[in-house]
């Protein structure tokens, strides 16, 4: 698990209280029982923690971990130095 | 199961209550017996006039997955909901009596505020760093609907009606009256019912503060709360929650639940005065005890106890006190506020009161007022319980609540041994 992975990996388990053994990159946030709602937390709370312009509207269950996971490193290899 | 359209006797089932006195009625009771302040220095208030109050001990604590998606006012209500529906005999959020109807179980909880304490922190975000920050649980957590009955029939997935009362201070009386009503109409055949607040914030705190409702003894926090006092000052804020599960008596004797008082009479009037000052002579709260009394069938020298409003608050008390006065001047019953002891729990009071009065029928005791020390010449002439708690068994009690906007909501409670 690389280390977007793990930090949304840790972010639900102990935000969501999901449990760590079902997070998987094929998981999709229905699988992990998170409401509309929560998902769209979810992204708040990574674009909070990583300054990264996620698209929340765009947020649904059936997203999967993996993912999430792609469109942060996407972002964030797309930062350029500074706009921080 | 009785005719719905039967208007038969309505009892208490299950008692819950979180406070600053502490988990549980139990814990409340005991606090409440021992006549002291809870009230102390609160940082989350420092730069408010104000910044002291009286919390309960674990406010982070709910008895749901994913409580931290919810105002700490809805775990107050969820937390106090569990030990009451154990009391009735029926585990909350999890398994449940197999006759268990979700559709005919009514969820009626008041809050003067809702999750204001979301509004507040998603206040903030909103002018630090913009809309994008704001969760998308904000709404969800304050909208009074949903702070208060909305979650707790979500989480007991009841179908029944699911209704926020709010009448600010009388907010958690109000709800138990309308809980009521539904039984007594036939709406449905259980209620869990009360109130819920967490206003101990610094914009409720200070907005408090600017209507010079609250004490300013914040040097000395744990006498400041001074029900009819010669030296009150006004009230300090709490935070809590107060449910009570009612049935009609024969459902209740049917499923073998146990039958702890009987919600004999309840009524609700308004002052027409103004914002925040109840009537001078109480004429509203007055009003309210004689249709709660008349709805009890019972006669003003049967009365003997009274749990009062008392805040605290010079003209609250006051009011309040002539009301008792003039009402009860033949056979005086006693009194006591458990706002010394707790501070002001806003829509919550009404509730926990109500719980409160329920095991003072039950127990045969009035628990003491905390800090009163000497009445004032308007507060004199009622058998206030002050330093310790009275064992006197009375029959029959009243539950006073008033609220700003001049709301005055009355219970009768009545030993279920009583005539």
């Amino acid at each position: 698990m690389d280390q977007v992975t793990e930090r949304i990996a840790a972010v639900l388990t102990g935000k969501f209280d999901v449990p760590a053994d079902l997070i998987t990159a094929r998981a999709s946030f229905q699988d992990l029982d998170l409401d509309s709602l929560s998902v769209v937390e979810l992204y708040v709370t990574l674009q909070e923690e990583w300054g990264v312009p996620l698209d929340a509207e765009a947020a649904t269950g059936d997203v999967t971990v993996g993912e999430l996971a792609d469109e942060v490193r996407t972002l964030l290899d797309g930062r350029r130095p500074g706009d921080d | 199961m009785t005719d719905r359209t039967d208007r038969a006797r309505i009892v208490v089932t299950g008692t819950g209550a979180v406070t600053a006195g502490g988990d549980g009625m139990a814990a409340t009771w005991r606090t409440l017996c021992g006549g002291r302040g809870t009230a102390r220095h609160d940082p989350a208030l420092d730069g408010t006039p104000v910044p002291i109050s009286c919390r309960p001990p674990h406010p982070e604590d709910a008895p749901v997955r994913q409580g931290w998606r919810l105002d700490r006012s809805t775990r107050y209500l969820l937390t106090a909901a569990q030990e009451a529906l154990r009391e009735a005999g029926i585990e909350a959020f999890g398994t449940r009596p197999p006759d268990w109807d979700p559709a005919r179980v009514a969820v009626v909880v008041g809050s003067a505020a809702g999750g204001v304490a979301v509004l507040e922190d998603a206040h903030r975000r909103l002018l630090e760093r913009g809309p994008g920050a704001l969760s998308p649980l904000t709404l969800t957590g304050y909208l009074p609907n949903l702070s208060a009955a909305g979650h707790l029939a979500l989480a007991l997935r009841t179908t029944g009606p699911a209704l926020h009362t709010s009448t600010a201070c009388a907010s958690g009386a109000n709800a138990i009256a309308h809980a009521a009503l539904l039984l007594a109409t036939g709406a449905c055949d259980l209620a869990v019912t009360g109130g819920t607040d967490a206003m101990a914030t610094p914009l409720c705190a200070a907005a408090f503060a600017r209507t010079g409702a609250l004490s300013r003894r914040t040097d000395r926090p744990a006498t400041a709360s001074r029900p009819f006092d010669r030296d009150r000052d006004g009230f300090v804020l709490g935070e809590g929650a107060g449910v009570l599960v009612l049935e009609r008596a024969a459902d209740a004797a049917a499923r073998g639940a146990p039958a702890l008082a009987h919600l004999a009479g309840w009524a609700t009037t308004s002052d027409a005065h103004h914002p925040t000052a109840p009537d001078p002579a109480g004429r509203g709260l007055r009003a309210a005890v004689a249709l709660a009394l008349r709805a009890a069938d019972a006669a003003p020298g049967e009365v003997e106890h009274v749990n009062a409003h008392g805040t605290g608050t010079p003209r609250g008390d006051r009011a309040e006190a002539a009301a008792i006065r003039d009402l009860f001047a033949r056979t005086p019953p006693s009194v006591t506020s458990a706002k010394g002891a707790l501070g002001h729990t806003m829509g919550a009071a009404g509730a926990i009161e109500a719980a409160l009065t329920v095991r003072t029928l039950r127990t045969g005791t009035a628990p003491p007022t905390a800090n009163h020390d000497a009445p004032g010449p308007d507060t004199a002439g009622i058998d206030l319980v002050t330093g310790r708690p009275r064992d006197h068994g009375p029959r029959l009690a009243l539950s006073h609540s008033l609220g700003f906007g001049g709301h005055n909501t009355v219970l009768a409670l009545r030993r279920t041994d009583a005539p």
